[in-house]
């Protein structure tokens, strides 16, 4: 294997190796085509855990979100979900949110580097990703989680109003119109949000996760549209990022082709679900997998700190902590994918069973 | 009997207008507060749809449900008001409520900007900027209210058979033209109207039966009535109510047959003579096994509505449909008389309810705009399949025809709009797709194949220093990831089809 490889650069890949990311890929559009996010929540911390550099994972992901995003805008861009003129306007700050994430992640990842190299190289970039995954990751999952306590009181399954709320009491000026999505928003909302979004796809690879919410709830866009918007937006984002991290030399092309053997087969599946699955349980089970994968990530933030000489732990406790973390982070996305196929089957099957039923003529009538 | 429907902002004067109206016809009038007051009475949650409209908010399923149901009690009330004697009715969206009945004249009341603010400053005791913001946020709610409700811009005027600007003309003499035109023949109730209005009642009462019984109240379900034979659609996640709703139905005056289908989307299939042995039927019937989906057959009647249509336009009448264009009550009479009595569509249907697919029969006579009047737009449709139409056009008109209504209905629906010849390459697993996929998953393999065979120099390459040897590599992925995700999507995807899961 060639020295770079060796320095901790790129990661070397066995077969059982390739077999897990493959699985990653596989739960992660699992619960992407079930949740509408891209599941970078879930394959960028899984990838950490196998070894894999964080910036490397962050590249490798992003450049992965380009190509599904493509396909999946192409299909909504047909159903006329896709509002360009919206997407173009976000994506000007999106741009300069995804240069600020490369540049900062850079820097960390060249100063890891210049300040000894070995194990404590990446352990700096490793520590933001983590530390930004587990504060906007836990934000989503427990803001989700108490609207789900909440609705089930007053009998209904809906996000919080608050910030929508909030955010509408300003009407800044120039308000921009957007005919596709019929809506009109502030310039100035748009902006942030699309720094925001490019900021977050760029550090961990979830840009979706404040990209659609915004353009649902601040925006107040269809969610067919937001989730197309999205994935247009997706598609120059992941471009964008795939470029400046391939020219960074961050992006590591195995790890892009083995997440799509995965990931282009579980997000059939995951889409399939959302039909047969009531809305409260989809939102209580991805709010689920999102805080596990953030418990994961918290557990194995001990290990950077030791790295970084923050914290005093002996180096063979690592291990624990990233077992300890990869069967966190493993079984919430099995589980998540198991719970989810589950549906689908039972879905497929109460179909059969009624179908059955009608072709005996014993229910006549359903 | 007569149906007006007068739609109206803020201050436009539409209601007294549509008060004038009524004095004149001498027939009741009925406003849109009054509609919401007794639909909440009912149980109704309108306030809360409104706010979550207001606020910008997209529809919980619970107030997906609730809105159904708010939709199916304007429903019910303004047919029941118009079957007795007729009515006026006004409000935001009582143009759009009665999709199909082609008699009832659809009026737009506006008001010059300037009046408006004068008459809010005026009322509300407000500024001249406050009136004009209050004005903007009150034509902003009503726009959405429209849009959620009935998925449709409600400023669009092919909704409306004329748009009066109070600001030129007095109520009285807006009300004394209006009356002259309400006595049109194009605006008179005919057998087909009724019968139609008709449907649209019985429809509301199944589905407001539906939302009042404890074991069915949360389902969201859609309903559609065609001379008793009611079709219910219901999502897969409401298993465990589904049972109860034909019981429901059963007691309910009016209704011959109750089919429920189990179905997550629909299909709308466009024929002008729908055949059971033609080749479509099997075709529809296996993609909508797939996306478990149900089939709503639309029976385009024989093309004279779309010649007729170019004419009325030109003459100044937009908004009159063609099939009263044509004469309307004889016709009409004749249509009823007919359409039972096609053999086609019965056993066609009939083949649907057994494979568990049907989600009901329509007839509309004209072209697109007529067939989006009698849609409801709020009903999430995956695919139009348009099959033989115009046919006695001639070969050439009703291809492009076929080809124009194909181009409308994907404008309006904003889903994939197909011919029926189309449906076998774009949706089911013909022998040419065996080759795209051998294709597909072979270049992907080779692909794979060569990135962890040459995986060292691969990686080198793609690390090596130098500003023009980045920017190299940088290229070279931005071409390949996409082309290794569209040739293993691809395989992906027709696998899937293969498997008939989609």
């Amino acid at each position: 294997m060639p020295d770079f490889l060796l320095a901790g650069h790129f990661t070397h890949i066995d077969l059982l190796m390739a077999v897990e990311v493959a699985l990653l890929g596989f739960i992660g559009g699992t619960l992407s085509g079930f949740i509408g996010s891209g599941g970078a929540f879930f394959m960028t911390p899984g990838m950490m855990n196998l070894g894999v550099p964080g910036a490397v994972a962050v590249a490798s992901n992003i450049s992965h979100k380009f190509g599904k995003a493509m396909i999946g805008s192409k299909k909504h861009g047909e159903m006329g979900h896709v509002d360009k003129k919206l997407a173009v306007i976000v994506l000007i700050t999106a741009a300069l949110g995804i240069n600020l994430a490369v540049w900062v992640m850079k820097s960390l990842f060249t100063r890891g580097r210049e300040g000894g190299g070995g194990e404590a190289s990446t352990a700096l970039s490793d520590l933001y990703i983590s530390l930004v995954f587990v504060g906007v990751l836990s934000l989503v999952s427990l803001s989700m989680l108490a609207d789900i306590i909440k609705s089930r009181k007053q009998e209904e399954a809906r996000p919080s109003r608050r910030i929508v709320d909030f955010l509408n009491r300003f009407r800044l000026h120039p308000m921009i119109h957007f005919p596709v999505a019929d809506v009109s928003v502030s310039l100035w909302v748009l902006l942030v949000c699309g720094l925001a979004t490019g900021y977050l796809a760029g550090t961990i690879g979830v840009g979706g996760f404040i990209g659609v919410p915004a353009m649902i709830y601040v925006f107040g866009v269809s969610a067919q549209v937001a989730a197309g918007t999205e994935l247009f937006l997706a598609m120059f984002m992941g471009a964008y990022g795939l470029l400046n991290y391939a020219f960074q030399g961050m992006v590591d092309v195995r790890l892009v082709v083995l997440l799509y053997l995965g990931s282009l087969v579980g997000i059939h599946l995951g889409a399939y679900g959302t039909k047969v699955v009531r809305e409260l349980i989809i939102r209580l089970v991805t709010s689920c997998i999102i805080l596990l994968c953030v418990l994961s990530r918290l557990i194995a933030i001990p290990v950077y700190l030791r790295r970084l000489g923050v914290v005093r732990l002996r180096p063979s406790a690592d291990g624990y902590f990233n077992s300890a973390s990869k069967v966190l982070l493993y079984a919430s996305g099995l589980v998540g994918a198991a719970i989810i196929l589950f549906f689908v089957f039972r879905a497929y099957l109460e179909r059969r069973r009624v179908h059955a039923s009608l072709a005996a003529g014993a229910e006549p009538a359903a | 009997m007569q149906i007006i429907c007068v739609s109206r902002g803020t201050y436009e004067g539409g209601k007294e207008l549509a008060e004038a109206l009524a004095k004149r016809l001498g027939i009741p009038c009925l406003a849109r507060e009054e509609a919401t007051d007794a639909a909440t009475r009912a149980g109704i949650h309108v306030g809360k749809l409104e706010m979550a409209v207001v606020r910008r908010h997209p529809l919980s399923e619970y107030l997906a449900v609730e809105r159904e149901k708010f939709q199916a009690f304007i429903t019910a009330t303004l047919c029941e008001r118009a079957r007795e004697e007729g009515l006026v009715y006004h409000g935001r969206t009582g143009h759009l409520v009665l999709p199909g009945v082609s008699p009832v004249f659809r009026i737009r009341v506006i008001a010059d900007t300037e009046a408006r603010i004068a008459q809010t400053m005026d009322r509300l005791g407000l500024s001249r900027e406050k009136a004009r913001l209050f004005n903007e946020q009150v034509d902003e709610d009503i726009r959405r209210w429209v849009r959620v409700l009935y998925n449709v811009d409600g400023e669009s005027p092919d909704l409306y058979d004329v748009v009066v600007n109070l600001s030129h003309v007095s109520v009285e003499n807006a009300a004394s033209a209006l009356v002259a035109m309400a006595q049109l023949p194009e605006f008179q109730v005919t057998p087909a109207s009724r019968r139609a209005l008709e449907d649209l009642h019985l429809a509301a009462r199944c589905r407001l039966a539906i939302g009042g019984d404890r074991r069915t109240r949360g389902m969201q379900v859609r309903v559609r009535a065609d001379r008793g034979r009611v079709s219910v659609t219901w999502l897969p996640r409401d298993r465990k109510a589904a049972p109860a709703v034909p019981s429901i139905l059963e007691e309910i005056e009016g209704v011959r047959e109750v089919v429920c289908t189990m179905a997550t989307t629909n299909l709308l299939w466009i024929e002008e003579d729908v055949d059971p042995d033609s080749e479509t039927l099997p075709q529809i019937l296996e993609i909508a096994e797939k996306w478990n989906a149900a089939v709503e057959i639309l029976r385009l009647e024989d093309g004279e509505g779309e010649a007729e249509a170019a004419p009325a336009g030109a003459s100044g009448e937009p908004g009159i449909p063609d099939t009263e264009a044509e004469g309307g009550i004889l016709d009409d009479g004749v249509e009823v008389e007919r359409l039972p009595e096609d053999a086609g569509v019965r056993e066609t249907m009939g083949r649907l309810v057994s494979a568990g697919r049907a989600g009901g029969y329509r007839a509309v006579r004209g072209g697109a705009r007529e067939i989006l009047q009698s849609l409801d737009r709020t009903s999430s449709y995956s695919l139009v399949v348009v099959g033989r139409v115009f046919s006695s056009k001639g070969v050439s008109t009703a291809k492009r025809l076929s080809r124009e209504l194909a181009g409308s209905l994907a404008d309006a629906l904003r889903v994939p709009v197909i011919g029926s010849d189309e449906l076998r390459s774009q949706y089911l697993f013909g022998p040419g797709h065996w080759l795209k996929l051998a294709l597909h998953g072979a270049l992907a393999a080779l692909l794979l194949f060569l990135v962890f065979t040459y995986q060292a120099p691969i990686l080198e390459f793609l690390a090596r220093g130098g500003t023009r040897h980045r920017i190299l590599a940088a290229a070279a992925l931005f071409l390949f990831v996409p082309l290794f995700a569209h040739l293993y999507g691809s395989f992906a995807r027709y696998l899937f089809r293969l498997m008939k899961i989609e």
